[in-house]
């Protein structure tokens, strides 16, 4: 391997200029060699003819044959590799032969960058290295800002995770949260990314979500979480989620005030009863565990979005404090919770995909002394699982597994077709989901991998066989890890395809060294934006996007306005929509009061009318306050507020229901009609035939008169050419309006266009009135009623169909 | 821009055998095809006779409008193909020229033009069915067993998927 060309130049000029080198290199790519002659024999080997006066000839003989063929064939070859030389030398560049997730930018000036074999021809194809002035030597090594210095000075501000500098070189990354993460990958990967989330494997670094840690006695907890937490859905101390065997996906409201405080999704699990004991059997139970079992102290772990981070803790002690304070009224004294926040102490990784098991199952190589028989059927029936899917929904499990990079490079596992499916074997068990992890002792003993890669590497030389993984040995790391089932579902009726994977916890210090053998088996890496698709495609709402009114979701939206207003400001005014001719008020951020109708007369008073100089009373205008209405048992609230007499007073008893349910004091029925009005719902937006919906697009609903023509023009089966794509243009009323989108794209898995959009619930109700007779008898949950939707940039309305988004499997 | 247009001919030069000096039975026996001396035979011999081929039929005007561009890219003494490049004004006259032309170095051949295009990877691939051909062809003649399968079978095969990739 030839060494890099001297850096001085002056000497001689025998090393050509890059230019004249590209010219010899293009002048041999284009040469046809040509079969040298072999001396002595004659150099003819036959004409293609026969001429006919040699037809006398007779027949060629076989050693004729050969060398016809022989010196025939040569030239094919000839032609064929010239050709391929010619279109390959002069345009493309050494690593340009390489897969795209191969090629390095510095790989035009520096060698190394390029695979080893194809440093040779790299090497001929750079030019000379210039001249680099020497550097006078700084005042000692001492003095120099390390590496690591330089990476903790630009944390100061940001929080980078454990993976973040193998991020940073493949991913385009932002500051969000206190954290710096990735958005998208630096190559565009917007389909390769949907496609395996949905047929192969895909991994997003999920560290930076926010963990809190509950100690106390079960019915502390149970107590302080209900206050704060969904009553739509079951308690978070309902047995199956008590004995830590599943997570419990819910919401976090502010305590007191449901249904109007909503903060954010919540993840909840409990730790097992007793810690693990399932390593060789030894029993051995360290300090907290026993004081545990001596004083039934449960621990529960929490898990949310770090945006809303400060607001969930202060709900969290609020709520501790009422519940505390309403203990002490009964006259218990001696009550106390926990809430630590273990924030740095865990990596999370969210591995999505059908393949998510087989990679799983091929990255970790579980410690093989583990005597639970419920864990080796569930690791021997990984491999073979089509999705995670067949696996129970949220399920956990703990075990140990050994340090993955002793078996580095990893392969995935194979699924063996034929195999019987032993998936439904699997039930969740106490004694599956115990692990080591959730005990600090051991997560602080593991924060530093014993060996480090090059101690590793070293032991990997001393191999007899080069690459055999290495064996085990005693002084090897055993780390505990969580593997939690993770899926993104809505409801059944149309729009979406649910995607499944696995989340894997494992502790501090490990992040980097299960993030290189996962990545390792070919599993496409998502950031930001591919979560985002993942839940869009899956036809589900995503945090703080679709979540109007929480306190995340204004953040989001006021910097959304902002990028796209000052976006908008730059262009030159042929150049971007016109909103004032579009009759578009609020194109970057959407006016939730007008949508609801609660908009207060000043807010409506235009330039230069009279605003009067007597305030009025305001009580009556702002105490509108909006709210979403959301939960499992959503669409039966709604069809029931939709069946009765008199909505507003059903709304209030069906939430006082829930409230009561949770020990709650119920809301006045002087607040009935504010409540109906400033209820939003989440629907789903299936446009009809054409039309591509964006984000903040509007819904309008149709004229009565334009009903029927409507349904009609949908079932029509013509050329799309006979279509009159302005037939449903034009918003008569100002009344129109009935809700906007908040997530609007081209669905991959429908292949329409698809939206999430939110709608206040008097509108529905409406809505639902509008519809024919035949349509009404259904359950309403069945009914899809037809809206018009158009994007801010264009006056162009299409057709298309909403229906209640109920989250989770409805 | 001005795009210089050229086209690019493919011609196989036959060699007439030399029957004066030995009855045709005899030579026919031992080397059927093979004239006397074809070894100095290369791309400067064919360029200088095709260039008294156009000066004679075509004189100082039609060199003087075919030279510039007229280049033998490539021949093969082995198989007597050459590939030559003229420009596509006046490429006829060089064809012509080509036709016409009956011997080098006393030599007499006869130009087998077996493809004319645009661009020298169509002249190649073109020289590679042509060279196809030829194998087929001599196999065919051969009449050996069908069973005996010489060692270019399998390049063959290559070479087929190869081109079959190439076309557009």
């Amino acid at each position: 391997m030839s060494q890099q060309p001297k850096r001085k130049k002056d000497g001689g000029s025998e090393e050509m200029t890059g230019r004249e080198k590209k010219k010899v290199r293009m002048a041999e790519a284009r040469t046809i060699p040509v079969q040298s002659v072999g001396a002595g024999s004659s150099s003819q080997a036959g004409p293609s003819k026969v001429v006919p006066m040699n037809s006398l000839a007779g027949l060629p003989s076989a050693i004729d044959i050969e060398k016809v063929v022989e010196s025939r064939a040569f030239e094919i070859g000839a032609m064929q590799t010239a050709m391929k030389t010619a279109s390959a030398g002069s345009t493309q560049r050494a690593w340009q032969a390489l897969p795209r997730h191969l090629r390095r930018r510095a790989a035009s000036h520096d060698v190394r960058r390029v695979p080893q074999r194809l440093r040779g021809r790299a090497l001929a194809e750079m030019d000379a290295l210039p001249v680099k002035k020497k550097k006078l030597p700084q005042r000692g090594k001492s003095k120099q800002e390390t590496r690591t210095e330089s990476f903790l000075r630009r944390q100061k501000d940001k929080t980078w995770l454990e993976t973040h500098v193998w991020h940073s070189k493949r991913m385009i990354m932002e500051d969000m949260w206190g954290y710096r993460l990735a958005v998208k990958p630096t190559e565009k990967a917007y389909r390769p990314s949907h496609r395996a989330s949905v047929q192969g494997a895909i991994i997003h670094d999920a560290s930076y979500y926010s963990l809190v840690e509950l100690r106390g006695a079960p019915e502390t907890i149970i107590g302080t979480l209900n206050l704060c937490c969904d009553p739509q859905g079951p308690s978070p101390g309902a047995l199956r989620f008590l004995n830590g065997t599943r997570t419990y996906e819910t919401h976090a409201y502010e305590p007191g005030s449901y249904p109007l405080g909503l903060i954010a999704p919540l993840s909840i699990f409990w730790q097992p009863a007793t810690t693990s004991t399932d390593t060789k059997g030894k029993g051995k139970e360290t300090d907290a565990s026993a004081l545990d079992s001596q004083t039934n102290d449960r621990a529960i772990w929490l898990r949310y979005h770090p945006a809303v981070h400060q607001q969930m803790l202060s709900a969290l002690q609020k709520a501790a404090s009422t519940y505390l304070a309403r203990k002490k009224e009964e006259g218990i004294e001696s009550v106390e919770i926990q809430i630590c926040d273990l924030k740095d102490q865990i990596n999370v990784f969210e591995i999505m995909g059908p393949q998510a098991s087989q990679v799983i199952r091929g990255v970790l190589n579980a410690v093989p002394g583990d005597p639970r028989e419920e864990f080796k059927q569930f690791w021997s029936s990984l491999a073979d699982v089509q999705t995670s899917g067949s696996v129970p929904r949220n399920l956990v499990v703990g075990f140990k597994v050994l340090d993955p990079r002793l078996r580095f490079p990893p392969k995935r596992a194979k699924p063996k077709p034929g195999k019987p499916i032993t998936t439904h074997h699997i039930f969740p068990k106490e004694t599956l989901a115990r692990s080591d992890i959730w005990d600090e002792k051991v997560r602080l003993g593991l924060a530093r991998p014993k060996f480090t890669k090059q101690e590793l590497d070293d032991r990997r030389a001393k191999n007899v066989v080069p690459g055999t993984p290495l064996n085990p040995q005693r002084q090897d790391d055993r780390v505990p890890v969580l593997l939690i089932q993770r899926s993104l579902e809505a409801s059944r009726t149309a729009g979406g395809h649910p995607i499944h994977g696995w989340t894997l916890i494992v502790p501090s210090g490990w992040g980097m060294a299960f993030w290189s053998s996962l990545v390792f088996t070919g599993t496409r890496i998502a950031g930001q934006r591919e979560r985002q698709t993942q839940a869009y495609e899956a036809g589900t709402t995503y945090f703080p996007r679709d979540y109007p009114f929480t306190d995340a979701y204004n953040q989001f939206s006021k910097q959304r306005e902002e990028k796209l207003k000052e976006k908008w400001d730059r262009k030159p005014p042929a150049k971007k929509p016109n909103f004032e001719k579009l009759k578009v008020d609020d194109p970057w951020t959407p006016n939730w009061n007008k949508v609801l109708g609660t908009e207060a007369e000043k807010d409506k008073a235009e330039e230069g009318d009279l605003v009067p100089a007597q305030r009025e009373p305001e009580s009556e205008r702002s105490a509108v306050k909006p709210w979403l209405l959301r939960g499992l048992k959503m669409a039966d609230i709604v069809e029931k507020v939709a069946a009765s007499k008199s909505p507003e007073e059903c709304l209030l008893s069906e939430v006082n229901k829930l409230r009561v349910a949770r020990s709650l004091e119920q809301l006045p029925a002087t607040r009935t009609q504010e409540l109906l009005q400033g209820a939003l719902i989440n629907v789903k937006v299936n446009v009809c035939k054409r039309g591509l919906p964006q984000d903040l697009g509007l819904i309008y609903s149709l004229e009565d008169e334009e009903v029927p023509r409507a349904m009609a023009s949908i079932m029509r089966k013509g050329d799309p050419e006979d279509e009159d794509e302005d037939e449903f243009n034009g918003i008569s009323t100002e009344n129109a309006l009935i809700g906007r989108i908040t997530t609007g794209n081209y669905s991959l898995s429908i292949g329409s266009g698809y939206a999430v959009g939110a709608v206040p619930l008097a509108r529905w109700l409406a809505l639902l009135k509008q519809q024919p007779e035949a349509e009404k008898n259904k359950a309403s949950s069945t009914i899809s009623p037809l809206v018009k939707i158009r994007n801010t940039n264009s006056d162009q309305c299409r057709l298309a169909k909403l229906e209640v988004l109920v989250e989770g499997d409805a | 821009m001005v795009r210089f247009k050229n086209r690019w001919l493919l011609v196989e030069l036959i060699p007439l055998p030399q029957t004066h000096t030995t009855s045709p039975v005899t030579s026919s026996i031992s080397r059927p095809r093979t004239p006397a001396n074809n070894n100095n035979l290369d791309g400067k011999t064919i360029w200088a006779a095709l260039r008294q081929s156009v000066l004679t039929h075509f004189g100082d005007v039609g060199w003087g409008a075919v030279a510039p561009s007229l280049t033998i890219k490539y021949f093969s003494p082995t198989t007597s193909v050459a590939i030559i490049r003229v420009s596509r004004e006046h490429h006829k006259i060089a064809w012509a020229a080509l036709t016409l032309l009956s011997s080098i170095d006393g030599v007499r051949y006869i130009p087998h033009v077996v493809h004319l295009s645009g661009t020298i990877k169509h002249a190649q691939l073109a020289a590679i069915e042509h060279n196809r051909v030829v194998i087929a062809r001599f196999r065919a003649l051969s009449k050996s067993a069908p069973g005996t399968r010489d060692s270019y079978d399998a390049f063959l095969e290559k070479s087929g998927l190869e081109i079959e990739a190439l076309q557009d």
